[in-house]
């Protein structure tokens, strides 16, 4: 008898053993195929978002070009249809990481986020006319149970860096992200900016030409007449073409330090930009100086070519951080034109040049939306390229999810 | 024993799980990442194409011009995504059989079994695709398109439309089809076409005339009751006996209808109930003057506008009106009924396809018509977009053209679209595009060398 029970408990236990390691084992099986599936849907979340914001223009359509309320999520330009961009629509887009500026010279306070743009070139959008990520997500209809992250970067980098000041050459390099791009074409506009004689306002002279880029990727440019890069002050716009690609890069020198002026956008939907001085938005030692500043705003055709289209309001005058009835100046530019807003300007024998661009392809602004994916264990990504006024970009939608 | 009896269980356990791991072979929770290789490539090809590049390199031989493809493709995809282009050239032969032969290929590695592609259809640059519409009537007889397109109208059933919003959709979806289309600016206008007035574009004479206002129609002032011709478009019913009066404008829906076969015309009413309220903002300005859902400068006819109508169209008397024992009835009162949702026709749907306009093929029709009326009004029923449906014990035709051929008198049609609100115009232009079944002369696309078909198959290296 007591035989018998010892067997059935040996047995007992082992038969206990052997279920517990089967379970752990089929365990192990299950959490696989759980988590697979879990980060499935996350994927294809991610591949929904990319979708929604790529192939759909949003609600109203032009959202981006007018001051309504926004009800539904969408980047593509209605005008073009498929994976084409509207340049609007992203200019209205709250970056994840920005400078916040704060004017409060017009009497009321005004808040601007600085889009982060190499020297020479500035992006300052309205912030109450901007979208941010909780109201995107909202209309995204994944507030609460996804992340996400947009980030809209130009295919080619066209990187431009001064190879020789005097007489000026610059070397301009064309990268995609595979490799360099040789036998790209080049065509690149120059303006320099002088004081003519009769005048206190800064104007400007410009200079264009068609390149190919080497082997290597790259080109070295030349002008006639010659610059001087150690005292002139110019702005130089190169787009580069390849095979259907197309990028744009631009290098400007200036020969003021801090006294500058910055464009803001005041209004999307009119088109109305604020001019402020530099030292009334930063802070800097000594003392401001008045600008004189005169203003152009070319629009892009589709050749890649700048023609100049008319502004209304101050497109000249003076700023003087010091003075309250100079401190700031209002003009209109047309809103429908993708362009660039050249603001140059001048204190004494030294100037400036400050370039704005309308829709954020004139000057390969990229773009980032969303909240920072560090963090979370499985991350989604999807990528796409898409044209934005025929300016090639990368488009990535990085997805994750919040319920852990 | 015991004791081997819970071995043999426990061999039995292990050798479940040994057969199950070997079936259920579950991908690694990592595979679900990845990029949509299908999306990447097509957005890829588009985004070459956008300026029209890629077009031009792939109907060219230049070498140049193919590397200059090849390094985009690999300077505009991630370093671990690997590419294979093909280039494929379509052509038909006299059986319609599509063939396509491999023109080019670039790649720059062996894409393995994880890939995915997308495809492009794209057309020669020096080759323009043609798709021309007949001209209704032809050069010989062409037929005029006149759109009521009054300001000085209110509509009623086209809920979220103005009439003039909906001529502006007719207009667009129409006049490639003929060879003069005219707005009907105001109900000034409307008198001029109602009295045949040369002074008006186009040939009044055997045209199509739709309103898109709905259940209402314009009425021109001097047609209403204070105006000069008020006997042509309001009409008293009173037979001398003790009923009270009832004062109706179904005289002008008869006038219209009159004016309908002498002139040859093709009457069509978009939705609704047709001819059931006269509307002229400017004459019907009493605070009455409503349709009883507050749209103003509306004045209700009720069914004996639609059957004043078809009583013109047929040439027969206008006084029909009878007393029932409560109230004045033309003709056969209330004709139009609602017979919940129909289906389109076979024709209906092919047609749909060759004009490339696609309503919704099962909408719901609440004011359907009797195909009684066929025989009544010596109407001669076509182009049946929606099936008959029948309905205590009555066939009823939701839309459909009918052609007045028989009787004292010839010539008129009308279209009638009896769908519920919201209005879709498309079917209108379906209902007369099938009516008038006018050629659409396309360019072959198949014709040698004037489109190729470009796949790009993309891979992602070094794992997924």
């Amino acid at each position: 008898m007591a035989g018998a029970t010892i067997d059935h408990m040996i047995s007992l236990t082992i038969l206990i053993a052997a279920l517990l390691v089967a379970m752990m084992t089929y365990n192990g099986l299950f959490a696989t195929a759980v988590d697979y599936d879990r980060n499935r849907q996350v994927a294809n979340k991610a591949v929904d978002l990319m979708n929604t914001i790529c192939l759909s223009p949003g609600n109203p359509t032009d959202w981006g070009e007018t001051s309504d309320t926004l009800l539904g999520f969408g980047l593509q330009d209605p005008e073009a249809g498929g994976y084409a961009l509207s340049p609007y629509s992203i200019m209205r887009l709250l970056p994840s990481e920005s400078e916040i500026l704060n004017y409060t010279k017009t009497g009321t306070l005004l808040q601007f986020s600085n889009v982060s743009m190499i020297q020479g070139g500035f992006l300052g959008v309205p912030i109450a006319e901007c979208v941010n990520y909780t109201s995107v997500a909202e209309l995204l209809g994944v507030n609460g149970s996804y992340g996400f992250r947009l980030n809209i970067v130009p295919t080619l980098s066209v990187s431009i860096t001064e190879y020789m000041p005097n007489p000026l050459s610059l070397e301009v390099e064309v990268r995609g992200p595979g490799l360099a791009l040789s036998n790209a074409t080049l065509q690149y506009v120059l303006c320099s900016v002088y004081k003519p004689e009769d005048s206190d306002f800064p104007s400007f002279e410009s200079r264009s030409g068609i390149e190919k880029t080497g082997p290597a990727g790259s080109k070295v440019l030349e002008f006639d007449p010659p610059l001087n890069g150690l005292e002139d002050t110019y702005s130089i716009i190169v787009y580069a073409r390849l095979g259907g690609l197309v990028g744009v890069g631009y290098y400007s020198h200036g020969t003021i330090e801090n006294d500058r002026i910055i464009p803001f956008i005041e209004n999307f939907e009119q088109g109305e930009i604020l001019l402020v001085h530099n030292w009334d938005v930063h802070e800097f030692p000594g003392s401001p100086s008045a600008l004189h500043f005169n203003t152009t705003f070319f629009g892009l055709t589709n050749n890649f070519e700048l023609t100049q289209f008319d502004i209304t309001g101050e497109t000249s005058g003076l700023i003087n951080s010091g003075v309250s009835e100079q401190a700031y100046a209002r003009l209109q530019i047309n809103p429908s034109e993708n362009g660039i807003l050249f603001v140059s300007y001048r204190t004494g024998n030294t100037f400036g040049i400050m370039m704005l661009p309308w829709g954020v392809s004139t000057l390969g602004v990229s773009a980032s939306f969303g909240v920072d994916p560090t963090g979370y264990d499985f991350v989604a990504t999807e990528l796409r390229q898409v044209s934005i006024d025929d300016i090639s970009y990368h488009v990535k939608v990085s997805t994750w999810s919040l319920s852990g | 024993m015991r004791t081997v009896e819970v071995f043999f269980v426990i061999i039995i356990l292990l050798g479940a799980f040994a057969i199950t791991t070997q079936f259920a072979v579950l991908p690694s929770p990592s595979q679900a990442f990845g990029t949509n290789l299908r999306e990447l490539s097509q957005s890829t090809l588009e985004t070459l194409d956008a300026q029209g590049t890629l077009s031009q390199t792939v109907f060219t031989n230049d070498t140049d011009a193919w590397a200059d493809l090849q390094k985009a493709l690999s300077a505009s995809l991630p370093p671990n995504i690997v590419y294979n282009l093909n280039v494929y050239n379509l052509s038909t032969n006299q059986d319609d059989v599509v063939t396509y032969h491999l023109e080019h290929s670039i790649s720059d590695a062996n894409l393995g079994a994880d890939s995915d592609a997308s495809s492009l259809l794209v057309t020669s640059p020096d080759v323009t695709f043609n798709q021309d519409p007949q001209k209704i009537g032809g050069t010989e007889h062409p037929i005029t398109l006149y759109i009521l397109n009054c300001s000085d109208a209110n509509g009623w059933w086209i809920t979220g439309y103005t009439g003039q919003s909906l001529a502006a959709d007719i207009y667009d979806l129409l006049s490639p089809y003929f060879t003069t289309t005219v707005l009907i600016n105001d109900t000034d206008d409307l008198e001029l076409l109602l009295e045949n007035s040369t002074s008006l574009e186009g040939t009044i004479q055997n045209a199509v005339v739709v309103n898109p206002f709905g259940e209402a129609v314009p009425i021109p002032a001097n047609y209403t009751q204070t105006g000069p011709q008020h006997d042509e478009g309001y009409y008293l019913v009173d037979d001398g006996s003790h009923h009270e009066y009832y004062d109706t404008y179904s005289k002008y829906c008869y006038t219209l209808g009159a004016k309908t076969q002498q002139y040859n015309w093709t009457w069509v009413s978009i939705v609704g109930y047709p001819l059931y309220y006269v509307s002229n903002t400017e004459t019907f300005t009493e605070s009455s003057d409503h349709n009883g859902y507050g749209i103003h400068g509306m004045i209700q006819v009720g069914p004996p506008g639609l059957n004043a109508f078809l009583h013109g169209l047929d040439g027969q008397n206008y006084d029909q009106w009878q007393w029932n024992g409560y109230s004045w009835v033309y003709g056969e009162g209330s004709i139009a009924t609602d017979i919940d949702v129909v289906q389109f026709t076979d024709n209906a749907i092919d047609k749909c396809n060759y004009y490339g306009i696609y309503p919704s093929p099962s909408p719901t029709a609440s004011r359907a018509l009797p195909t009684s009326i066929e025989t009544a009004y010596h109407l001669n029923r076509s182009a049946l977009i929606f099936k008959i449906k029948e309905q205590a014990g009555k066939d009823y035709s939701a839309a459909a053209t009918y052609r007045h051929t028989g009787g004292a008198i010839e010539g008129g049609a009308l279209t009638a679209i009896g769908l519920t609100r919201i209005p879709d115009v498309r079917v209108t232009a379906l209902a007369l595009l099938v009516y008038y079944n006018p050629t659409i002369y396309k360019t072959v696309f198949g014709a040698s060398g004037t489109s190729v078909l470009v796949t790009l198959q993309l891979g992602q290296q070094g794992g997924t």
